[in-house]
């Protein structure tokens, strides 16, 4: 079970959602929500994360800049991060990839294909970190 | 787990509903701009965005049809925002329709409305996007554009910056630092400031340069003013700002030196008014005011629980009576004096909990207007179109508050007088010509707080209501008598459009009937326990202003009694009471008067009007009602006080009962009824029409 | 047959009957022939009476009633049910017979659900509930013609002289509607 998740998304519903699909399947002990890249700014120095959940359509700090501020902070340079967005702009969808997302969930998704991919990208950073042995847990 | 479930879809419902009604208001911001010139990019995106998460939560909820035309809806809008599809009017009439069907689905959804045509708004917007224009090449290119910056751009930010380089527009970069606790006043004062004169692009968060406390942001600008004057304008503010640099150098300029301490910004400057429409302030706060105010503080309540609630408070109220009329027969006894001195302090300390706690649920109930005044705004725009006419909407006091349940039920009467004042109010453009107006005809929707009432005015600069013809088809339908007309003033005639039957199905259009009349309007309004009058002057236009209660939960209520009954009316049509005396009254034309402050005041016996038991009081009071313009004494025999009711409504069996707007529980297990002050003033004076035999001969020529 | 059962009387309502609604009650009364029809039965002006007892919501005691000027005349007022108000109506007056002078006692308020809404019926005693088999019972066309549309038939209880005028709730209170406003 994950500790802390975070989940960055302009949108009550989403976040709303990701939080039921969290914390009523035990999946996560505790969702935090950020309403805007600036909330995720905020609320980020303060604490760790074990994973970062970000929408990428926001509006003025959008997620593609919450990715590269997470990557280029000292404390959460490893944190598995999961770029959310409706499907379309390629291209945002590949730079979200290039900044450091270690992957992308197309909106609408369901709770499992939710959880399915935060497995994923869990995995897939412990998986760099042991490479690394670096960032303890 | 279903009660999570449930929690989840509440959230997106009225999620949904916000961003529709965000929709809205920034397509009318865009029309409005689309028409001055200049349509802003930014409201493009926002509109876009609005679409583009609808599509997103309405496809997570499965709600396909919402989300397969909020798709077709964010398809149109990303061709508009990447430029594709020019914004003019056949492409905002789409839009408009969109968002329409939006909302319809919406109530489909809520299981308010049932068919929705989708497929109307489809094919326009299918022939809209065949008519799109092949992307230009890039102008990006003649810029030195460092990579690690694009690849940091959105798609949308890297078109905005291309579409200005095309236009030879200066580009710029600004850096800023704000301290974290209050960026969002921060860049809203900044972003206030910039708008007039530059296009911001995006808002870069710089690395190395943002702390714990302070983030540094790196701003792309688009501008046309000259540089120096971009650095006055954006002030004293430590925010430097320098030229992209275009071709040639391989490196970007150096970043400006960055203030040590990260000093910030402070926006005192008030806010640049740009444009004419009161609209484009709460624009501003639109999509992303909400999203940056959506700290996870905040609950919704349905309604009900509130109504609840204050019913719990209502009946609390009840035992608060009760327990004041305990303390009062113990202070009649002697022995008991310590006691009732001791019951008195409890029972004053209950009662400034218990207003405390009334005021709080009554402030949770509290919608400002603006929302209503988009749909308005809307609708008149609407309505405007299918009427070719041309009318500028002007709106104030969006702001003021007003109970949830109120707003709720304006929405129906408010939207009726709109569609009027489009449709009979205002003239075509060849008419107001001739008549010296401004071609474009002007609606104001104001609102404001007057004591515990909210007033909402809705005025327009239109052809007035003829009195002589509203008089004539008064006469011809029956509702007043020729001979008795004779001594009404134009004022008094313009109030037969209330009348029930004056608005009939030949004057009703689509647009401005659905078959209901002013009457209903009227009803309704009392119904809230409002007033409605009517001001117009023929050649100028015609003014509506309906005065309603803050709340409906609770009505301050003056108690009076007739004979052996106990009768409440609201103290919002209570003018003043006053002693009636006898030698005072005068018959003027079979109508009772009396003389106040030097005006003439039809009185009526409640006793007689209600052939209730007379009484022998030797002194009797008269209540002077007023709704408008228009004044009536009620004669009872004694003022009990004044006193919070809830209104509760008399079963079907007594719907046909004129003059009562309900019944409330006093709570000595008293139930008295609660008079219908609206009613009661058109039953006397409007329809026996002998009130204005008194004074004011005055009749200034003819309309 | 006849069964005679001990009716809660408190002065706080009392539920006394089924949830079932008047329509269904009478639809049933008069589809159902064969099975027995349970009947609260009630004096008015020395005529025994009787309601389906599913159209009865409750048996109230008479507490002061407040008067509704211009109201139609079988209605007494309006009384406050639990915060619900309710309006009464005379059973006497619904029925063209002179009122009292003063209360009974005995009289009784019965919530009646007349499909729209629930009213208040006063009545000048309730007296048992009947359970009536169709053979003591004689359908309004069985009796003839010049009956009142509200009375659904006759109930003649078995072993006993009397003679029990059996009404349909929803034609009984139909005139109330005639005083709504045409629209």
């Amino acid at each position: 079970m994950l500790d802390r998740v975070l989940v960055v998304d302009d949108s009550n519903a989403i976040r709303a959602f990701v939080r039921a699909s969290l914390e009523a399947t035990g999946h996560a002990r505790v969702v935090i929500e950020a309403a805007s890249g600036f909330e995720a700014l905020r609320v980020l120095p303060r604490d760790r994360f074990d994973v970062v959940i970000v929408d990428i359509n926001m509006p003025d700090i959008h997620g593609l800049e919450v990715i590269k501020l997470v990557r280029a902070s000292k404390a959460h340079a490893a944190v598995p991060m999961l770029a959310i967005s409706s499907e379309g702009a390629s291209k945002d969808r590949e730079r979200a990839l290039a900044l450091g997302a270690d992957a992308w969930l197309d909106k609408p998704f369901t709770p499992e294909s939710l959880l399915r991919s935060i497995d994923g990208v869990v995995e897939k950073r412990a998986g760099s970190i042991r490479g690394v042995g670096g960032e303890p847990a | 787990m279903s009660d999570e479930a449930d929690r989840v879809r509440d959230e997106f419902l009225s999620e949904s509903q916000e961003i529709v009604e965000a929709l809205s208001r920034d397509l009318l911001l865009l029309d409005h701009g689309q028409k001055h010139g200049h349509a802003d990019p930014d409201l493009v995106n926002s509109v876009f965005r609005g679409v583009h998460t609808l599509k997103g939560i309405a496809g997570m909820f499965n709600y396909r049809e919402l989300s397969e035309v909020a798709n077709v809806l964010e398809d149109l809008l990303d061709h508009v925002r990447l430029g594709r599809v020019t914004l003019e009017q056949r492409s905002l009439d789409v839009l408009f329709e969109g968002v329409e069907v939006l909302q319809r689905l919406l109530g489909a959804v809520r299981g308010e409305s049932h068919q929705v045509d989708v497929a109307s708004f489809r094919h326009a917007a299918h022939d809209l996007l065949g008519t799109g224009s092949p992307p230009t090449p890039d102008a990006l290119e003649a810029y030195d554009l460092d990579p690690s910056l694009l690849g940091v751009l959105t798609e949308y930010e890297e078109h905005r910056l291309r579409t200005n380089a095309e236009q030879r527009v200066p580009l710029y970069r600004a850096r800023v630092r704000f301290a974290l606790s209050s960026i969002d006043t921060d860049l809203d004062g900044l972003k206030a400031r910039l708008k007039p004169v530059a296009e911001i692009i995006t808002y870069l968060p710089s690395v190395e340069g943002s702390g714990d406390d302070a983030i540094e942001l790196e701003i792309l600008l688009a501008s046309s003013t000259p540089l120096a004057e971009l650095r006055l304008l954006v002030g004293d503010a430590p925010i430097d700002v320098v030229p992209l640099r275009k071709g040639g150098s391989q490196t970007m300029p150096p970043p400006p030196s960055r203030p040590e301490a990260g000093p910030i910004v402070r926006e005192e400057a008030p806010r640049p008014i740009t444009a004419p429409l009161d609209l484009e302030k709460r624009g501003g706060e639109g999509v992303e005011g909400i999203a940056l105010r959506a700290v996870a503080k905040t609950v919704r309540v349905d309604i009900t629980k509130l109504d609840h609630l204050m019913n719990v408070i209502g009946e609390l109220g009840i035992v608060r009576s009760a327990v004041g009329r305990i303390v009062d027969r113990l202070g009649a006894r002697a022995e008991l004096r310590q006691l009732a001195s001791e019951l008195q302090r409890i029972h004053r300390s209950f009662e400034r909990h218990l207003e405390a706690l009334q005021d709080g649920v009554l402030d949770v109930r509290m919608v400002p207007l603006g929302q209503t005044f988009d749909r308005l705004a809307r609708a008149m725009r609407q309505a405007a179109r299918e009427d070719t006419k041309e009318v500028r909407l002007s709106v104030t006091g969006g702001e003021t508050e007003v109970d949830k349940l109120i707003v709720e039920e304006l929405i129906d009467p408010l939207l009726h007088l709109i569609r009027n004042a489009v449709g009979h109010g205002i003239e075509r453009r060849e008419e107001r010509v001739a008549s010296g107006k401004d071609p474009v005809g002007i609606i104001a929707l104001n609102a404001y707080q007057k004591g515990s009432n909210v007033v909402i005015e809705i005025e327009d600069d239109g052809a007035g209501i003829d009195a002589e013809r509203v008089l004539a088809r008064a006469i011809s339908r029956g509702l007043v008598d020729a001979s008795s007309a004779n001594e009404l003033d134009e004022h008094a005639i313009r109030q037969f459009v209330f009348l029930p039957g004056f608005s009939t199905t030949d004057v009703v259009t689509e647009l401005s009937g659905r078959g209901v009349g002013l009457d209903v309007v009227r009803t309704n309004i009392a119904r809230l326990g409002g007033v409605i009058d009517l001001q117009s002057a023929p050649g100028i236009g015609t003014k509506f202003t309906l005065t309603l209660p803050i709340t409906l939960a609770i009505l301050s209520a003056l108690v009076m009694r007739v004979g052996e009954q106990t009768f409440a009316i609201p103290l919002t049509v209570v003018q003043e009471a006053l002693f009636l005396d006898p030698d005072g009254v005068s018959l003027i034309d079979g109508r009772e008067m009396i003389s106040l402050r030097g005006t003439s005041l039809p009185v009526v016996r409640l006793q007689e009007l209600f052939r209730t038991a007379p009484s022998s009081t030797a002194r009797q009071y008269v209540v002077v009602t007023s709704l408008g313009q228009r004044r009536l004494g009620l004669v009872v025999d004694a003022l009990e006080g004044q006193q919070d009711i809830v209104t509760k409504p008399l079963g079907p069996s007594l719907a046909g009962v004129r003059g009562f707007a309900g019944a409330t529980d006093l709570g000595d297990q008293r139930v008295v009824l609660v008079l219908d002050a609206p009613a009661l003033l058109d039953e006397v004076l409007s329809s026996e029409a002998r009130f204005l035999a008194a004074p004011e001969p005055a009749r200034g020529g003819y309309a | 047959m006849t069964a005679t059962h001990p009716l809660p009387l408190v002065g706080a309502p009392a539920e006394v009957a089924l949830a079932t609604s008047p329509r269904t009650a009478v639809a049933r009364a008069v589809r159902e022939d064969g099975a027995t029809q349970e009947l609260l039965a009630f004096e008015v002006d020395d005529a025994k009476m009787a309601l389906p007892l599913g159209a009865v919501k409750e048996i109230l005691k008479v507490a002061p009633i407040t008067a509704v000027p211009r109201a139609p005349r079988a209605v007494l007022g309006i009384l406050s049910v639990r915060g619900h108000i309710t309006t009464i109506v005379s059973l006497r007056a619904t029925l063209g017979l002179a009122p009292l002078d003063a209360l009974p006692r005995s009289a009784r308020i019965l919530l009646v659900d007349r499909g729209v809404e629930v009213v208040g019926v006063l009545v000048d005693a309730v007296t048992e509930v009947l359970r009536l088999t169709p053979a003591e019972i004689e359908a309004a066309d069985v009796v003839g013609a010049g009956l009142a549309e509200h009375v659904r038939g006759i109930g003649r209880p078995a072993g006993t002289s009397d003679v029990v005028v059996l009404l349909d709730p929803i034609a009984l209170l139909r005139p109330l509607d005639a005083t709504r406003r045409g629209g």
